[in-house]
């Protein structure tokens, strides 16, 4: 039987849209769930679409439970960190493209290779040294942590960047009439925005899924971030509150779906480049 | 406007000697060629002008100001990149104008020089495109448009157009003629196609090894050629060269290649003889070597025809010579031909030393040995 030139596509459009539901399913239960009444959340048969729709949810934990300061930590140490490995990683990667010192090379594969460690290893060194500085317990903590494993990756992620910015533009720069300085800000940060931007979305993620290191670090509530409030003030040994778990995870999810969009086509060049040229 | 005066200038890439002692006075509305091949030091002098680069020791003057510690922003120097340099995010309007930014001329009148260097040079339509959206040439004109904007004392070209393709590049060079003689400003171009050097230059400064080998107008440096480098190196196809003896006979003096003797005009060389010769490298250029009826014999090994012109490889006792005949000289591998010299137009060096003997007398038109006359066949 001779198969028709269709065959082909409905097989890879059937075979795509699978993977997208199965990747998307617990998304939309999530979401989904967190609508839904308490009354319907461990019915059997269980239904996919809510009888009626509720934002009792949201309202209860955004009133009711400290939420939105953690919410707030969690922003305070996501940013800080983003722009602190943003600022040490892309005058580090300037550094390890265009000047020329001993031990060069081999100081950006000791970088990597401590990207390789596990965190596990890392933890309690690294709560040993807050302690001793007197820092443990604080936002701050976990920003230098964060920083600690995030700069490895942005380090290498811009170094491919900066290797595939042409010196020669900033040669052209410094003979126009710019400062070394000047020559970088004007021309060798806007050819390397796609890795700027990759390199911020992949921190920002970091610093505001990160849950190991948070357990870890910060016991107080005057410091901790979601990942580790909501767990701790929604989950006990006796009871899950898996509607309100539901809806802080919607709300925990939405900065990072607003970035995406935002920057999506950022990102898919900056992966794309740190692939070929990295 | 300004000279450039380079004194003893040298730069070292640790044990790597780029740039030797190089010594050049550029007089002010200059175009200079600097030309060599790959690794010559052409590359790193223009950088050390442009201030890009630092001598390791001698010295930069332009416009009779010591230029050697100065920022390149402070040297009041333009430079075209090979690879044009235009910086990607920036439209043409905006690459035209960085310079003019970088000090400070108000937005009003840097708008107009903007415009007036893009009328210059053709660009007017796409002051608002991006550099991707242009073609090489047109990106060649923005960058020279870069250059020009602010006006500067000097400017300097790194192989602008070696990334065009043959039509474009011709073309590209014509306008750049123009261009200099429209502007009369000091131009310094680094090129390692020597057909460039030859039809743009005043003065073409020839590097091998880092060192100057000749600095002078296209005709010395072609007919005149200091050493055997720059003998070789300039021309196309290359002056053939062989090795051999230079011998006073009689009063007569003569060139000895191999089996081959060839008399030389009284007085062609600086050489005032000697009992047992002289070891030489005796060069003839391919448009100096004549066929005739009677002369010494040779066949043809390959021909070459370019449409105007073909270029003959010839067997000549042994050796081989090249030959550039008219188009309608009609010759096919493996004839048998006669072949002569003009002798008043052979070059001759010294074999050890490399340097050139000749006095450089009136060029005449001489006969090879046996040859009563000599005609285009």
């Amino acid at each position: 039987m001779r198969r028709r030139p269709g065959d082909k596509s409905i097989v890879a459009t059937v075979a795509t849209w699978t993977v997208v539901l199965a990747t998307i399913f617990p998304l939309l239960w999530m979401a989904i769930t967190s609508i839904k009444p308490q009354s319907e959340l461990f019915r059997i048969p269980p239904a996919f679409l809510p009888e009626s729709v509720t934002l009792e949810h949201y309202r209860t934990l955004l009133e009711d439970t400290p939420f939105l300061t953690y919410f707030g930590h969690s922003l305070v140490i996501a940013t800080s960190t983003t722009l602190l490995v943003l600022v040490l990683g892309v005058l580090g990667a300037y550094s390890l493209v265009r000047f020329s010192y001993p031990g060069r090379e081999r100081l950006a594969l000791l970088v990597l290779f401590t990207y390789l460690l596990p965190s596990v290893v890392l933890v309690l060194p690294l709560y040993l040294m807050m302690v001793k500085v007197g820092v443990a317990n604080t936002l701050f903590s976990l920003v230098i942590a964060y920083t600690t494993f995030s700069l490895p990756y942005a380090l290498w992620l811009l170094r491919a960047f900066m290797a595939g910015t042409p010196e020669d533009l900033e040669w052209a720069a410094l003979v126009d009439g710019a400062s070394r300085l000047g020559a970088f800000v004007d021309i060798v940060l806007p050819q390397m925005l796609p890795g700027i931007i990759s390199t911020a979305v992949f921190t920002f993620i970091v610093g505001w899924n990160e849950y190991f290191y948070a357990l870890v670090l910060v016991n107080s509530d005057s410091a901790r971030p979601l990942t580790t409030g909501v767990m701790n003030m929604l989950i006990t040994s006796f009871n899950i509150e898996w509607s309100l778990l539901m809806a802080a995870a919607v709300m925990m999810s939405l900065p990072l779906i607003v970035i995406f969009v935002f920057l999506q086509s950022y990102l898919t060049r900056g992966f794309a480049a740190s692939g070929i040229k990295g | 406007m300004a000279g450039i005066s380079i004194e003893k200038l040298c730069k070292a890439f640790g044990p790597v000697v780029a740039v030797r002692d190089l010594d050049l006075e550029i007089a002010e509305g200059e175009f200079v060629s600097l030309l060599g091949p790959s690794g010559c030091g052409k590359t790193t002098t223009l950088r050390m002008l442009a201030g890009l680069d630092f001598p390791t020791s001698g010295s930069i003057r332009i416009g009779g100001r010591v230029v050697n510690d100065l920022p390149p922003g402070k040297r009041d120097i333009a430079m075209v990149f090979q690879s044009y340099a235009l910086y990607p995010h920036m439209s043409v309007a905006e690459n035209i104008a960085y310079p003019l930014r970088k000090r400070g001329v108000p937005r009003r009148e840097r708008d107009a020089k903007v415009m007036e260097v893009a009328r210059l040079l053709r660009l007017e339509a796409l002051v608002d495109r991006k550099p991707r959206h242009l073609s090489g040439g047109q990106q060649q004109r923005v960058a020279l448009g870069r250059a020009l904007v602010r006006e500067p004392q000097v400017f300097l070209l790194d192989e602008p157009l070696s990334n065009l393709d043959a039509k474009l590049r011709a073309h590209m060079r014509a306008e750049l003629i123009e261009l200099h003689r429209r502007i009369g400003k000091t131009m310094v171009y680094v090129t390692h196609d020597q057909l460039e050097a030859m039809t743009m230059s005043d003065r073409i400064a020839i590097l091998h090894g880092g060192l100057l080998q000749q600095f002078g107008t296209p005709a010395d440096v072609y007919e005149r050629p200091a050493n055997v480098f720059v003998a070789d190196f300039i021309g196309t196809p290359s002056m053939s060269l062989f090795e051999g003896t230079l011998h006073r006979q009689g009063g007569q003096l003569e060139a000895r290649i191999g089996s081959m003797v060839v008399p030389l005009p009284e007085n062609h060389v600086t050489w005032s003889g000697g009992a047992d010769g002289l070891a030489i490298r005796l060069g003839v250029r391919p448009e100096d070597v004549v066929l005739g009826d009677i002369g010494e014999p040779a066949v043809v090994k390959l021909v070459e025809p370019t449409g105007h012109e073909n270029i003959v490889l010839l067997t000549l006792h042994g050796l081989v010579v090249t030959a550039r005949l008219g188009a309608d000289v009609r010759l096919r591998p493996d004839e048998a031909v006669h072949v002569g010299f003009r002798t008043a137009k052979l070059h001759i060096f010294d074999r050890d030393a490399g340097t050139r003997l000749n006095t450089d007398g009136p060029a005449r038109v001489t006969a090879f040995r046996g040859l009563q006359s000599i005609g285009q066949r």
